[in-house]
């Protein structure tokens, strides 16, 4: 059990969402950035869909009432019992000990996992907190949340300094286009590819709204028949300014999509600040695929570098940097 | 008969790299809906791997799908599929649902309003929004939220020009020619005609709804006294 002394800014408890329920129109919310969230899970033995706690810029300070460990994602210092601590690193605490987590200095979302996930009552088969709608709540003083105990803890308690994801303010994000494309002009595609937007302070978990180059609609205007808003969904409402849907977003909407953030591009996005820079990049399906799964392949050894499974090498040459893995064949080594 | 026989034209599209549509003819229209319907519970009841979820729009279905399990083109194909072998008898089954309503006063603070702007009278009003049976083509907005055709043009009324704070949940309200309640207490701009006392969203019930894709809905109006009589029942 841990108890929120102070909730930080903005911080929610999040999983990696509520998947099943569209069709009843409930979103599926979830962790805005899902490699961080995953990372931070494995360190500390849990399952990657493990509920953690999510916050924005300022993390919280809680007291552990039971023993436990953790490890915190994000650009962030922070200090248990006044000691300072390190992100991306495995600590154990122990009832009575406080953690505080200071300010973000890169990105805008970090994480806190525990030992065994945070163990809330499942909504709708999540742990996932979708204000909007009254299921779950953002974090007050006062909360008292219970911890699971199921975990299997990796040997390597931290994640290799050039392993740790790095978070930019200014990102290109790439597309897959459509699928209303029809709804604007060749040159308002144009401008949409060529143009570079800022993600305006009216941004939260619900989407970005983005400001700069007016994106012309053709005769077909700005409205759509209601219709599904994916993840990562630009829609361009009648002001040409584009909006990209995330985590929280409505499971549909009526202004038209065009394109569509691909899955590999959307932690980059998220961790964006308003003020944050954003260029988009049309690509094929199959680069979206193989983009992804390098980030998956990317997870994977990871994963089997903390188990021991791996040794890992980063060599520079000339300038270059390479990465190489070696699988561990016998497990006594 | 088959839909590749009705002649009833879709393509497919993926919508990002996590999601493809299948888009139908591009208007409300009930036979349309019919489609959508049978197609998304036949890809749903296929049980096919890498599937995550199916959802269906007024026209389209979605199917949501994980790419490191499924690709677009494999996907594609089974869709396909699915698609000629769903016969058009298959989408005329539909649930009625009873939803009773207390209309006026504290429930439905604007029907004064809408009968006036409509020339009516609030009994007017209440029985030409409780005659009809009415479709529901999707859900969507907020948990819950049924997006309802079928209002009378007689009874169609503008939105508030400024929008209430809080609308408590099971309003009624009309907005221009649609009609809808809200699932969820939350802010909004419809005209509130009356309250039901069930629960449109419990998210601790599965489904969580209780209106689904393709119902038909009769409002059925009640009194205050009823009201409260079955709020306490759905609350129990």
């Amino acid at each position: 059990m841990i108890e929120i002394l102070d909730p930080g800014l903005f911080s929610t408890i999040q999983d990696l969402g509520r998947k099943g329920y569209q069709k009843y129109g409930v979103p599926v919310s979830g962790v805005m950035d899902f490699i961080s969230a995953r990372l931070v899970n494995m360190l500390v033995g849990n399952d990657e869909n493990s509920a953690l706690i999510e916050f924005y810029m300022k993390g919280p300070k809680l007291k552990f009432h039971s023993d436990a460990y953790f490890a915190i994602a994000g650009d962030v210092r922070a200090k248990l019992n006044g000691r300072d601590i390190h992100p991306w690193k495995r600590y154990k605490a122990s009832s009575g000990d406080v953690l505080e987590i200071g300010t973000i200095s890169s990105g805008s979302y970090g994480y806190i996992a525990f030992s065994g996930g945070i163990n809330t009552e499942p909504i709708l088969g999540s742990r996932s907190t979708y204000l909007r709608a009254n299921i779950g709540d953002k974090l007050k003083s006062g909360d008292r949340i219970p911890l699971g105990s199921h975990y299997n803890l990796p040997r390597l308690d931290y994640i290799p300094r050039s392993l740790i994801p790095k978070y930019s303010n200014s990102v290109e994000a790439r597309i897959i286009l459509g699928p209303d494309d029809d709804h604007f002009t060749e040159n308002g595609i144009k401008t949409f590819f060529s143009s570079e937007y800022t993600v305006t302070p009216e941004s939260d978990r619900m989407g970005y709204r983005l400001k700069g180059p007016k994106i012309e609609h053709s005769k077909r205007g700005p409205d759509i028949i209601t219709d599904v808003v994916p993840l990562g969904t630009v829609q361009v409402p009648g002001n040409g300014q584009p909006i990209i849907m995330l985590a929280d977003r409505q499971t549909t909407g009526g202004y038209a999509r065009i394109g569509v953030v691909i899955t590999a591009d959307i932690p980059k996005v998220a961790q964006l600040r308003p003020g944050g820079k954003i260029r988009f990049k049309e690509v094929t399906i199959e680069k979206a695929y193989e983009e992804l799964m390098k980030i998956e392949n990317r997870l994977e050894l990871i994963k089997k570098l903390l188990y021991g499974k791996l040794i890992y090498i980063r060599t520079s040459v000339s300038g270059r940097t390479f990465d190489t893995f070696i699988e561990l064949m016998y497990d006594h080594l | 008969m088959k839909l590749s026989q009705w002649g009833g034209s879709y393509n497919i599209k993926p919508i990002g790299d996590s999601a493809i549509g299948i888009f139908f003819e591009e208007k409300i229209d009930e036979k349309v809906n019919d489609i959508v319907i049978a197609i998304f519970k036949k890809i749903e009841r296929a049980n096919i791997e890498g599937i995550i979820e199916v959802v269906p729009t007024y026209r389209t279905v979605c199917v949501y799908y994980d790419p490191t399990v499924i690709k677009y083109r494999e996907l594609v194909g089974a869709i396909k599929k699915i698609i000629s072998e769903t016969k058009l008898e298959e989408s005329k089954e539909h649930r009625i649902v009873k939803v009773p309503v207390a209309y006026g006063g504290e429930f439905g603070p604007d029907l004064g309003f809408v009968a006036e702007y409509n020339g009516l009278t609030e009994d007017d009003v209440i029985e030409i929004h409780s005659k009809p049976t009415y479709r529901v083509y999707m859900l969507g907005f907020t948990p819950g939220f049924a997006y309802m055709g079928g209002l009378d043009e007689r009874i169609a009324t503008p939105r508030l020009e400024n929008p209430r704070k809080k609308v408590p949940a099971g309003s009624v309200g009309i907005a221009g020619k649609q009609t809808g309640i809200y699932p969820i207490e939350s802010p909004g701009g419809w005209r509130l005609i009356g309250r039901t006392p069930l629960k449109l969203f419990d998210p601790k019930k599965d489904p969580p709804t209780l209106l689904l894709p393709g119902d038909h809905v009769k409002f059925i109006p009640i009194d205050e006294d009823e009201f409260y009589k079955m709020l306490k029942e759905e609350t129990r």
